[in-house]
């Protein structure tokens, strides 16, 4: 893309999705704090400032240690406005753990904010740090800030981290344009897009996709208002949903889940006009429940860290309860079989999608980027779904985690789905396990207080024969990443 | 087990087969099935008396489409190439077996042969389909089209699962005529009521549905499942009372696989004994 786009074209450095907005409209509220996008304008120059001063330049990293918070914000920014790149990590981890995640990116610089309380003990880090805070600046001794840098179409703007349920953790390369242009899709002036007049409900965490670039990036290009939420509490997000007018909730299933049953006023959600849902799909009684309680319809959509977030959304569309929408404009989507082949409408298959906001590849890792994305620009997501006759699309499981019992598919999503059903049950996860006739065989581990026995018949009464469970472990909890999602490997040993 | 089959002919006004000659050919013919093969029937109180259902068959053989229908204590209806219609040697007899003709070269196949399909259940028919559209050459079941499932969800009718055996023997492939005096088991399986795989609306119900179709006729047939359809789709579209499949995808340029691409991780390798917690 060149510069003929404009400012606020593709092509152009992330960092100015905050440039043409009123001064005095209000951009990021944090508890008390209200930043107007003027002060916000003058505060990243402070911040480009001060990380020029570091020796932070255009290709350098700069690994984010911050939550929902100003500083993030600012820092993530003023990174992006020098040509750096940003390394958002997950700022309540371990410092064993953060050390791992700093030393796979290998950034010049680490940014811990305040939130990020455990990183903060001296000589956790063997990289200069630089500790942040929402009350300000930090200090640039003086140093000229340095205008945004332009940025070429493939550049990188940000390194985030995949979630790693099965397999080793990867690090995606998401570049400007591609993050850019969903945000783009996302805002405008029809009644189901993000317009400068909306308020959003950023409680989703920075470090994940959708938290990074919908619930705050995509806000602030609309020119609209970020609350920001530190940490999830059901009740306290319901109180600043109402506090503050808050337009556009996004989600993942377990807060909307949260919100649905938990503490708080039955009309905190009247001012919500965008409910949105993503990471996983929605279980349908948790959206007829919000839709009893708030009167609000929660949109489903689907999208992946290796598409900039957004691939399919329900927005706008009379979508079916259990559809994750339409996909964006622009993006084509497929959904083939073992080979390749396109299936038939209707049937189960890989979603495969060639988006604008694909990403550039996981870093250092060009052996896993070509097992995803193919030069002629398809991504292949791993996720098994079925596009209906009216084009919506239906996820179905993951590729990975299909059992193969006697040469049939189970996919474990149907089969604990049943097993959730069953009075008792707090959370079920199927794995496969190898099995001497039948090639592999369906494991169940179950979290709750249930007679096995009883489980098995009624799993008999509900499913095929090889679809049912043929051992039932119970466990005190199912083992979670801290996005929530069972950790299948553990499970699988 | 038995081997007298009761049998109505059905009035079918608008379908094919229901005039005299068509009720002579039966008549004649089924009695005459029993003399020259032994006909080995299970499961026969699954076929309702009255009302639509899809009967969905293992496909080994040309002869399925006598032996299947003969099984039956009513009549049923398939779907057959037009072309059929211009041999002498055929146009009669495939209409009395129940035969309806669609022309397959236009562009709407497809849905020409749900649409005729539709109109047998609506009418309160059987009609009969191979879910895995061709013939399996190797003798394993293959993966399940999921047109049958369709159909159970447009004109709420059951599908009833039959697995048979025996008329690879009858009738080999390239052999043009069914030698006698050979065993021909039918077993018929208990209808399933696509209510049962899913919310109506969910496209995954047809999925789900025709693999647990597939798993019964595998029980019932004793042949082994190969999640792979049988045959090309090339191949799939000459064949007598084939699946009609669903219209393609429009892809301008499909993708490519990225080659040495795992579909998911290989099984296993290591057999674990039955686990201790096991139940049931």
């Amino acid at each position: 893309m060149d510069s003929g786009e404009g400012q606020a074209g593709i092509g152009a450095n992330l960092a100015s999705i905050i440039e043409g907005h009123p001064g005095d409209a209000i951009a990021l509220i944090e508890d008390d704090v209200r930043i107007t996008y003027g002060e916000l304008r003058a505060r990243v120059v402070g911040w480009r400032a001060r990380l020029a001063s570091l020796g932070v330049t255009r290709g350098s990293r700069v690994v984010l240690a911050a939550g929902n918070e100003v500083a993030f914000v600012e820092a993530a920014l003023a990174t992006l406005g020098l040509g750096a790149v940003a390394a958002p990590i997950n700022p309540y981890s371990p410092a064993p753990e953060a050390q791992r995640k700093v030393a796979s990116v290998s950034p010049d610089l680490v940014v811990i904010g305040d939130v990020a309380a455990r990183l903060r003990e001296p000589d956790t880090f063997d990289v200069p740090v630089l500790y942040a805070s929402s009350d300000g600046v930090p200090e640039s001794a003086g140093t000229e800030a340095p205008g945004i840098v332009d940025t070429a179409p493939g550049d990188v703007a940000f390194l985030l981290s995949t979630s790693g349920v099965s397999g080793a953790a990867k690090i995606a390369m998401l570049t400007h344009q591609g993050m850019g242009w969903v945000q783009q899709s996302l805002c405008g002036d029809g009644p189901q897009q993000l317009r400068a007049d909306d308020t959003t409900l950023a409680v989703l965490p920075v470090a994940h996709i959708l938290g990074l670039n919908v619930a705050l990036l995509a806000t602030l290009r609309a020119g609209a208002c970020a609350v920001l939420q530190r940490r999830f509490d059901s009740e306290q997000s319901l109180a600043l949903i109402a506090e503050h007018g808050i337009t556009m909730v996004i989600g993942a299933p377990p807060m909307w889940h949260q919100w649905a049953v938990g503490a708080g006023a039955d009309d905190a959600m009247a001012s919500v006009r965008l409910a949105r849902s993503g990471a996983a799909a929605l279980r349908p009684a948790t959206a007829d429940r919000l839709q009893t309680r708030f009167g609000i319809n929660v949109v489903q959509g689907y999208g992946l860290t290796e598409t900039s977030s957004v691939v399919t959304t329900g927005r706008g569309v009379d979508a079916p309860a259990t559809s994750a929408g339409r996909p964006l404009a622009d993006i084509a989507l497929v959904v083939v079989d073992d080979d390749g082949v396109p299936v038939d409408v209707g049937d189960v298959g890989e979603v495969v999608v060639r988006t604008p906001g694909a990403f550039a590849g996981y870093l250092d890792d060009p052996e896993s980027t070509a097992m995803v994305l193919t030069d002629d620009g398809w991504l292949w997501t791993g996720d098994l779904g079925v596009v209906d006759d009216s084009g919506f699309l239906h996820l179905v499981d993951r590729v990975k985690d299909i059992v193969i019992v006697s040469g049939f598919n189970v996919y474990p999503a149907e089969v604990e789905e049943v097993l959730m059903e069953f009075p008792g049950v707090r959370a079920a996860v199927v794995v496969g396990r190898a099995h001497g006739v039948t090639g592999e065989t369906v494991v169940a581990h179950i979290a709750g207080e249930v007679d096995t026995d009883e489980l098995d018949e009624w799993m008999r009464s509900q499913l095929s024969t090889y679809k049912c469970p043929t051992a039932y472990h119970l466990v005190d909890e199912i083992p979670t990443t801290s996005a929530g999602k069972a950790l299948r490997r553990e499970l699988r040993a | 087990m038995t081997s007298e089959v009761p049998f109505r002919f059905e009035r079918a006004p608008g379908l094919p087969g229901s005039d005299a000659a068509s009720r002579v050919f039966l008549g004649l013919g089924r009695p005459l099935t029993r003399i020259l093969w032994k006909l080995e029937v299970t499961g026969m109180e699954h076929v309702p008396a009255e009302g639509p259902a899809i009967i969905c068959p293992n496909h080994l053989s040309f002869c399925d489409s006598v032996f299947v229908p003969a099984s039956l204590p009513r009549r049923s209806w398939a779907i057959g190439k037009a072309e059929y219609m211009d041999s002498l040697s055929t146009k009669y007899l495939f209409p009395a077996l129940g035969m309806i003709p669609v022309d397959r070269s236009g562009g709407k196949k497809s849905a020409a042969a749900l649409d005729a399909a539709a109109d047998v259940l609506d009418a309160g028919h059987l009609f009969m389909i191979y879910p895995e559209g061709t013939r399996s050459r190797d003798g394993d079941l293959h993966k399940g089209r999921t047109g049958a499932a369709r159909l159970a969800m447009r004109c709420d009718a059951p599908i009833i699962p039959v697995g048979h055996q025996g008329t690879l023997d009858v009738q080999p492939p390239g052999q043009l005529r069914m030698s006698p005096f050979k065993t021909v088991s039918v077993n018929i399986g208990a209808p399933m009521r696509v209510s049962d795989f899913g919310r109506p609306g969910d496209p995954r119900v047809y999925r789900t549905m025709i693999d647990a179709v597939m798993f019964e006729i595998a029980r019932l047939s004793g042949q082994t499942y190969v999640n792979t359809y049988a045959g090309s789709k090339a191949e799939a579209q000459t064949e007598v009372a084939t699946l009609p499949t669903p219209p393609s995808q429009e892809v301008a340029v499909a993708p490519t696989k990225p080659p040495g691409r795992m579909s998911r991780p290989s099984p296993l390798v290591d057999v674990t004994a039955a686990d201790s917690a096991v139940s049931g």
